[in-house]
């Protein structure tokens, strides 16, 4: 058993009206790390971070969270764990500061320690000047900032965030990479879900790769890519795309794996550099028009192009 | 307990949105005015009890009663002289009651002897009974002390042997009961009926369909849109218990209606002079009753919708079709009594029944007994299918 392990997960299954959404997963997460559950929308993340939430109770397996098990004490559960979940969960109408109160007295704090708590939140996440300001005037990426603070108003142990950057600018996503970091040099346990290979790659220390309910891998980032080898992964965006063509592609040498999503052909392959040619000349010549094709280095989507055949987007 | 602090925040929202304000107040003044000063004749000659009297007595003590109910202006009275017949009339519904006045009720009552009169009644219009019987008591009461005087001096050897000498010693009988030296207090005698005032049909009635707007439309709505946005299940992730956030949700709508009716009456009373009856707490219990069911129904509603679309149309369906069948609009009673039997499956008719009690006819707590009752009733049947069917997850 691992004694820094401040989640261990078992076993977990859960299942919905015969539909398994999580299919035996088991996981340690050690306190003080930022761990990844990665995997394409529909993975099962949610469901997995909605039982560590204590929202759903698992079909079977357990959970134990800092020694307490999920089905006998969800309430001790839910007084250390911070909850950032994927959609903005304010009130619209009402001010960033009324907002930060009302989840503040939710967790039991008041009078002079939940102003002082509001405060500094606000100032963590830069908007204190826009603290009385009405919600509904923000723009997304303040609202996500004020959607993380309220997760942590009761400087929880562990904190949950639920695909944290989903629709945010560049410049806000970069804030709360920051924060998310900050937090955890404070000694937060962070676990994060994301189907964003970059949310992944530049925040977690060790990252699960979720696919149908089941867990097909979990390592350090530098540890999963050595699965993948020398592969690189070639992106090609199309229209009039055949599926002969792709068949061809297929039969090539030095391809691993092809994935065809609508207008997106994923190629991943040895040497992709040499085969580029070859694979714009099958293009070209079956009628396929090609509006823009991009070699990468591997990388975690090249990963799970490798570990489940489908693309990471799709 | 925290369900306070979602219920404090839900006020706040509310207080901000400026719509909500509007329908909460202001829209229903407007409406309650123009409907009460527009309507209020056609509905003024139709506050009459109706009574069917046989008199099979036909003497001076049983002409001395039909001349006393005729004599009232809220009763209209109508003779009968076959007895069977004028039952069949009250069973058939074309009257709601009945007054018989048996063979020898005069003789009876001159020469001190026990008799009685009776009074059959439509069970669906207990309101109007119970005015009806108040009134006939108070008349029974009156010839009551002839039986009384009669047998108190024939117990004392007395002789009585004229009905001057009788009316005499009644006269002065009743000089020592009136005042009575034991007063008792009814609420309901014929001088606590209210004068009519178009506000007594109106001012209740726009003001139960807005609170029904209130606790059924936004109340539902409320919950959903708490659903919808993620609120609710972020709730669920903090150290507080389902029951305290239903109970939080509900204790935010039931605080919204029940200020909302209470101004709402309240604004008739100052106004336009609508008598509130006598017994205020009588009005607050009536109006918390109200507001507890609808509450009800309103969760009920956005347990058993999915969307905030369909919470929006069910929740208006169910309000309009609830204020024309439960008397919002118009007067229960002029509706044919098919009618009035299926509107008391509503809310609105047992408030609007609440409401005549302690309005007109100010029959006071005890009056409106079987209303609250069955308000309750309600709010646990919608509370009750609302809890065991709610979403958390």
């Amino acid at each position: 058993m691992n004694t820094d392990a401040i989640i261990t997960v078992e076993n977990l299954v859960k299942r919905y009206n015969g539909h398994t959404a999580v299919d035996g997963v088991s996981f340690e997460i050690n306190r003080g790390e930022i761990f990844g559950l990665l995997g394409p929308n529909g993975a099962g993340k949610s469901t997995i971070i909605s039982i560590l939430c204590c929202l759903l109770e698992p079909t079977l397996g357990s959970v134990v969270i800092d020694g307490s098990d999920i089905r006998k004490n969800a309430n001790n559960i839910k007084k250390i764990i911070g909850v950032v979940p994927q959609e903005i969960s304010l009130y619209h109408t009402l001010t960033a500061r009324e907002n930060l109160v009302f989840y503040g007295k939710i967790y039991g704090l008041s009078g002079r320690a939940l102003k002082t708590r509001v405060e500094a939140l606000l100032d963590m996440v830069g908007l204190t000047e826009r603290a009385d300001d009405l919600l509904e005037g923000y723009s997304g990426g303040m609202k996500r900032r004020i959607n993380i603070a309220a997760a942590l108003l009761h400087e929880p142990r562990i904190l949950y965030l639920d695909e944290p950057t989903t629709g945010v600018d560049p410049q806000s996503r970069r804030r709360i990479y920051d924060t998310i970091q900050d937090l955890n040099r404070q000694g937060m346990t962070v676990l994060l879900t994301t189907h964003q290979m970059e949310d992944a790659e530049k925040l977690c220390h060790r990252i699960a790769i979720v696919d149908k309910g089941k867990l097909i891998a979990l390592d350090t980032q530098k540890g999963l890519l050595e699965l993948v080898g020398e592969s690189d992964l070639i992106h090609v965006q199309a229209t009039e795309i055949s599926p002969d063509p792709v068949e061809l592609i297929k039969r090539m040498p030095d391809v691993q794996k092809v994935s065809l999503d609508e207008g997106n052909i994923t190629i991943q392959l040895v040497r992709g550099r040499e085969s580029l040619a070859g694979i714009i000349d099958i293009l070209t010549s079956s009628g396929t028009r090609v509006e823009s094709i991009y070699i990468k280095e591997p990388d975690l989507e090249t990963l799970f192009l490798h570990l489940t055949g489908t693309s990471l987007r799709g | 307990m925290k369900f306070h602090i979602i219920a404090a925040k839900d006020l706040k929202i509310v207080m901000r949105d400026r719509n909500a304000i509007l329908l909460l107040f202001l829209m229903p003044m407007i409406i309650i005015s123009v409907a009460g000063l527009a309507l209020g004749g056609l509905f003024e000659q139709n506050i009459q009890i109706g009574v069917l009297v046989v008199d099979l007595d036909n003497d001076d003590i049983s002409k001395g009663l039909v001349e006393f109910l005729e004599d009232i202006d809220i009763l209209d009275v109508d003779m009968e002289s076959n007895e069977f017949a004028a039952r069949d009339r009250v069973k058939n519904q074309e009257y709601g009651r009945l007054i018989i006045i048996p063979l020898g009720f005069t003789e009876s009552v001159m020469t001190g002897q026990d008799t009685e009169l009776l009074i059959i009644t439509n069970p669906t219009e207990e309101s109007q009974n119970t005015v009806l019987e108040k009134i006939v008591e108070s008349y029974a009461n009156r010839v009551s002390t002839n039986v009384v005087v009669i047998k108190t001096a024939s117990a004392y050897g007395i002789p009585v042997y004229t009905e001057e000498q009788i009316l005499e010693i009644v006269d002065t009988a009743e000089q020592f009961v009136q005042p009575p030296p034991v007063e008792v207090i009814t609420e309901s005698t014929t001088s606590n009926l209210s004068e009519y005032s178009p506000f007594a049909q109106s001012v209740p009635g726009f003001a139960v369909m807005f609170l029904l707007f209130t606790t059924v439309h936004i109340g539902s709505i409320s919950l959903i849109k708490e659903q919808e946005a993620g609120t609710l299940r972020r709730l669920l992730t903090a150290p507080i218990s389902r029951a305290e956030i239903i109970g939080g949700k509900i204790a935010s709508t039931f605080l919204r209606g029940f200020v909302q009716l209470t101004v709402l009456m309240y604004f008739g009373h100052v106004v336009f002079g609508l008598d509130l009856g006598s017994d205020t707490l009588a009005l607050l219990v009536l109006i918390a009753a109200i507001t507890l069911a609808s509450t009800g129904l309103g969760l009920m509603v956005a347990v058993l919708v999915n969307t905030e679309d369909q919470a929006d149309s069910v929740s208006n369906l169910l309000i309009l079709t609830m204020s024309a069948l439960g008397g919002s609009w118009w007067p229960l009673y002029i509706e044919p009594q098919f009618m009035q039997d299926i509107a008391h499956f509503t809310i609105t008719a047992w408030a609007m029944e609440g409401f005549y009690d302690l309005l007109y006819f100010d029959l006071g707590l005890a009056g409106i007994v079987k209303e609250v009752g069955m308000l309750v009733l309600m709010m646990i049947i919608f509370f009750g299918i609302a809890i065991s069917r709610f979403k958390f997850e």
